[in-house]
């Protein structure tokens, strides 16, 4: 039955994105055929993941010839690795087609194709394909922002996309670079990642096309200092458009690290490790203390944003069991939380015209199950025992300080910055006295609440019971690892400094 | 038989050349019927050429010819694609000239006349050859660039074209006898004989291949010899200057690839010299990209990138299969794009091409989503964007280049591609995020809008099942 699942996942979507561009349909219509379609793909993500075993390599694996002569195969499936990505971009889509009513077909059609690219981006096991739908998943995006964003968008959608495209294209240059290296090593052409994980690449050329990967993942994910288009991008997009960007594809830019930097570039990631993962430390507190400074909340969480992918991308770079498991748990959780707060601002903005905290205030005498949403969802990305949030950032705090006790220390110290603004903001905007001059504020409609209150359920349950989420993942999780640490064993065993902490560690 | 096969639609489309200049002489047929023959006559030799994708490599009528023309699975594939890209240039030109009207029988006779040049060029394993085709072909072609005497620009275009155009000529025979001297011999084969015994430095043969190469590059529109593209592409008619853009240049690079690639020796030899050629080619012709205001000379501009990336492929060419069908493959999916952007140029341009800068088509995508929509999809193809044949044909040239160990030329190709960006998503960012000014209120698509269609739906096509040969 789940023979072709996957497909299915990614073209149903594809499919009534494009043809929701050429009918001429209401725009009530296509919201509800968006809505309709994403639930069928919620259904059969949730089915998958209940069949999800967790051993054995690729499930629901799809696996035909499509471009001969390079060895390029139409290859899908889903492991440990990419379980919990396909889960945020299956589960959580329905909500952008339920909240915000104003908008218009066009916009509708470019939500579900950019679905379909990111399931299609995470399912894909072939490089190329991978790399077709990473790009393809960026145009509804341009889009977007482009046509339905706010008053820079202008600015805002070249940014992005000439950001983003830049960095992909060098990827392209760099996954074509080790495609040859295999041939040339084994003889026969192939871009499945499951076979290039064999190859054996050294040299420069290895770092320069490594670097050339981490700067199109850097980009995407954003990774610190790579993070100058993020802002604006999702600041002017529409709220449902930022919900999508940070929820969902910056995670896809984590995963890609995960699934193709971290098998062929073994040791060029150890080399880089410490660098990389002050690099993403540096992100949690620069962006962390830009978060502090803003006074419009979208703004705000967008700083907030980018300051926890920086913790995610800082799991990868420890190369251990608890950093990767929690870097792919929290993956799940950012989803939940700070994506869901992005559509919470966007409810406000629809009800008052406005982002800027100074604007509201005392909203929870107002719209008490707003407020206690809110606060769910804000507890989350703080990361508060018993939510989702806690779970991933301690497992990654943990691998990082058996990495490296310096980076460990950092980054548990700064996520102190998260609580700061976040609560700060909340006190803000939800406690202090109404301004007098205030328009009345209404609470959540029933169909928002509706929408919402699965996600505030996925929040506690991620945070009460992890184990159904990490059960699944571990397995795959485990056999990614040993490998590394022995290629980090033997890399520190020839530098002097990660040694202490090697040795630390052992005491 | 089956060299008479392979000749085939070179006579056909001979035939019809013919048939329509004598047609001309009557009065009583207007020129719309000469399309439809045209069409006839293309459509009919394009299948026939498809027929003979398989044979293999060999020369034709070995006594008669003594190996002056030769067919391969390439010269084959270049020859469709010139065929495919005429049949698009006499789509576009009927509706073109529905608005504009300087439209004779002669018109189409000249066009079928460039056509049987260019596939000759396909074909030509021989140096005089070559030199035959490439006149037949130019001298079609500087016909069909001033065939609008009333607009001063065209014969300004004409003029520049064919005074540049009888240099490069004459650099030609210059090589050829050059060549001949050195290695006596015209023949592809004897010269990569010759080449390989280490004759690639005798000084005659040196100063024959710089001249060679130096028509060619002119032609190619390659750096330095691109200053007269932008100029005569802008004053050319759209559809014209459609068909110099792909067609030409298609049959152009088949030429250079036949040359370069039967002789491993002369490839070594120059292999520097087509290195830095291809890169400042790429750099100059977006540097020349970015600053245009005309969308006409932007593609011009475009289209000498894109050469820079078919030298890529030229200067990872080597005598295995996979690299030549790597430019055949490029340019079926540049010629997709760029005639796409012609045929929608030609029913949106309006009376007189008075719709040709960028700003004219602001806010296009609100009133004419569909021509917005297609035009935005041969954009992307251009750009390399996925899942479109531009981009898969950047990925083969990359994967070439990569695997001819150029690594340096892959990734400058790359950032080539990353500045053009800006020119490609500049149209699209007018087309649909600005209000539209005007309501683009012009006659019907007519036979291009068909043709605009059908080049949507391959620029798909060929992207999602990439034909190597």
């Amino acid at each position: 039955m789940f023979e072709y699942a996957l497909s299915f996942m990614i073209f149903l979507p594809i499919l009534a994105g494009l043809i929701l561009f050429v009918l001429p349909v209401g725009d009530r219509a296509a919201r509800g055929i968006g809505f309709a379609v994403s639930l069928v793909v919620l259904l059969l993500g949730i089915e998958l993941f209940l069949g999800f075993s967790g051993v054995g390599g690729m499930q629901y694996a799809e696996n035909r010839p499509w471009i001969e002569s390079l060895g390029i195969r139409y290859s899908l499936g889903v492991d440990g690795i990419s379980l919990l990505v396909l889960m945020a971009g299956a589960i959580l889509y329905p909500m952008v087609f339920t909240v915000f009513a104003t908008r218009r077909k066009g916009f509708y059609a470019n939500l579900l194709l950019t679905q379909g690219a990111m399931l299609g981006a995470v399912c894909a096991v072939d490089m190329v394909l991978f790399y077709i739908f990473w790009e393809i998943m960026l145009l509804p995006v341009f889009f977007m922002i482009g046509l339905y964003g706010g008053e820079k968008r202008l600015a805002a959608t070249l940014k992005i996309t000439l950001y983003t495209i830049s960095g992909s294209l060098l990827m392209l240059a760099a996954l074509v670079y080790v495609a040859v290296s295999y041939h040339q090593q084994f003889g026969k052409w192939t871009f499945d990642i499951v076979e290039l994980s064999n190859l054996q690449l050294g040299g420069g050329f290895a770092i320069l096309a490594f670097l050339m990967f981490m700067v199109a993942f850097a980009i995407k994910i954003p990774l610190f200092p790579f993070h100058t288009w993020l802002p604006d991008a999702y600041c002017e997009a529409p709220s449902s458009t930022t919900f999508v960007l940070s929820a969902i594809m910056a995670k896809i830019g984590v995963y890609g690290v995960i699934r193709f930097v971290v098998p062929i570039f073994e040791p060029e990631l150890a080399r880089f490790a410490v660098l990389l993962s002050l690099a993403g430390v540096a992100g949690m507190i620069y962006c962390g203390l830009a978060a502090i400074a803003q006074k419009d909340m979208k703004r705000m969480l967008a700083f907030s944003s980018a300051s926890h992918m920086g913790i995610i991308a800082l799991g990868v770079f420890c190369q251990n069991v608890q950093a990767l498991i929690g870097t792919l748990f929290q993956i799940a959780a950012h989803a939940t939380s700070t994506g869901v707060l992005f559509l919470f601002i966007g409810l406000m903005e629809e009800r008052r015209q406005s982002r800027e905290i100074a604007d509201f205030g005392g909203i929870a005498y107002r719209a008490p199950v707003f407020a206690t949403f809110f606060a769910i969802a804000m507890l989350a990305s703080v990361g508060l025992p018993g939510t989702s949030g806690f779970i991933g950032e301690f497992l990654i705090i943990l691998g990082a300080i058996e990495f490296s006790g310096f980076i460990g220390f950092l980054a548990g110290t700064s996520l102190v910055v998260g609580v700061c603004y976040m609560l700060w903001m909340f006190q803000r905007v939800f406690f202090e006295k109404p301004r007098e001059d205030c328009q009345p504020f209404t609470d959540l409609t029933l169909t928002e609440a509706l929408t919402f209150l699965p996600v505030m359920a996925l929040i506690l349950g991620m945070g009460i019971f992890p184990n159904a989420f990490i059960a699944k993942i571990e397995p795959t999780a485990q056999t990614y690892t040993p490998v590394q640490q022995a290629v980090v064993a033997e890399m520190t065993a020839t530098s002097p400094r990660p040694m202490v902490v090697l040795s630390e560690h052992k005491n | 038989m089956n060299d008479f096969l392979s000749l085939l639609p070179l006579l056909v489309t001979c035939c019809g050349a013919i048939v329509l200049m004598l047609l001309a002489a009557l009065e009583k047929y207007r020129p719309e019927s000469g399309a439809l023959l045209s069409l006839g006559f293309l459509a009919a030799a394009f299948f026939l050429q498809l027929s003979t994708l398989g044979e293999p490599a060999r020369p034709l009528f070995r006594e008669l010819f003594n190996g002056m023309a030769s067919t391969s699975g390439f010269s084959a594939a270049a020859g469709a694609i010139v065929l495919a890209c005429a049949f698009f240039t006499v789509m576009i030109t009927h509706t073109y000239f529905k608005e504009n009207s300087f439209a004779t029988l002669e018109f189409y006779a000249v066009l079928l006349f460039a056509v049987c040049g260019m596939l000759l060029l396909t074909l030509a394993s021989e140096l005089i050859c070559a030199f035959i085709a490439l006149e037949i072909m130019s001298l079609a072609v500087y016909v069909l660039v001033g065939f609008n005497r009333n607009s001063l620009r065209a014969t300004e275009a004409l003029f520049k074209y064919l005074l540049l155009g009888a240099f490069a000529g004459a650099f030609f025979t210059m090589g050829t006898a050059l060549v001949y001297g050195a290695a006596g011999s015209t023949r592809f084969y004897d010269i990569a004989v010759f080449t390989q015994s280490g004759g690639a430095s005798a000084p005659l043969m040196i100063g024959g291949v710089f001249f060679l190469l130096v028509a060619l590059l002119f032609k190619a529109a390659a750096f330095p010899f691109h200053a007269w593209v932008v100029d005569v592409y802008d004053g050319a008619s759209v559809p014209v200057t459609g068909f110099m853009a792909t067609a030409l240049k298609t049959a152009l690079f088949a030429l250079f690839a036949n040359f370069l690639a039967q002789s491993a020796g002369l490839h070594d030899k120059w292999i520097t010299f087509l290195f830095v050629i291809s890169v400042m080619t790429m750099f100059g012709g977006n540097l020349i990209a970015i600053g245009q205001d005309n969308l006409k000379r932007m593609l011009a501009a475009s289209g000498i990138v894109h050469s820079g990336y078919l030298l890529i492929a030229l200067v990872a060419i080597s005598a295995d299969q996979f690299s030549g069908s790597v430019i055949a493959y490029y340019l079926a999916a540049y010629g997709a794009g760029t005639l796409g952007m012609f045929a929608a140029l030609s029913y949106l341009g309006g009376k007189d091409e008075r719709r040709v800068s960028f700003e004219d088509f602001k806010g296009l995508a609100k009133v004419r989503p569909f021509s917005a929509a297609a035009i935005t999809v041969f954009l992307l193809s251009m750009a390399g964007i996925p899942p479109t044949a531009g981009f898969m044909g950047k990925f083969y040239v990359i994967t070439a280049a990569i695997n001819a160990d150029h690594i340096a030329l892959a990734v400058l190709g790359i950032v080539s591609s990353i500045l053009s960006m800006w020119y490609y998503l500049r149209l699209i960012v007018l087309m649909y995020f600005h209000e539209a000014e005007e309501g683009f209120d012009t006659g019907r698509c007519g036979w291009a809008g068909t043709g605009t269609a059908i080049l949507v739906a391959s620029v798909f096509v060929i992207g999602i099942y990439p034909i190597i040969i």
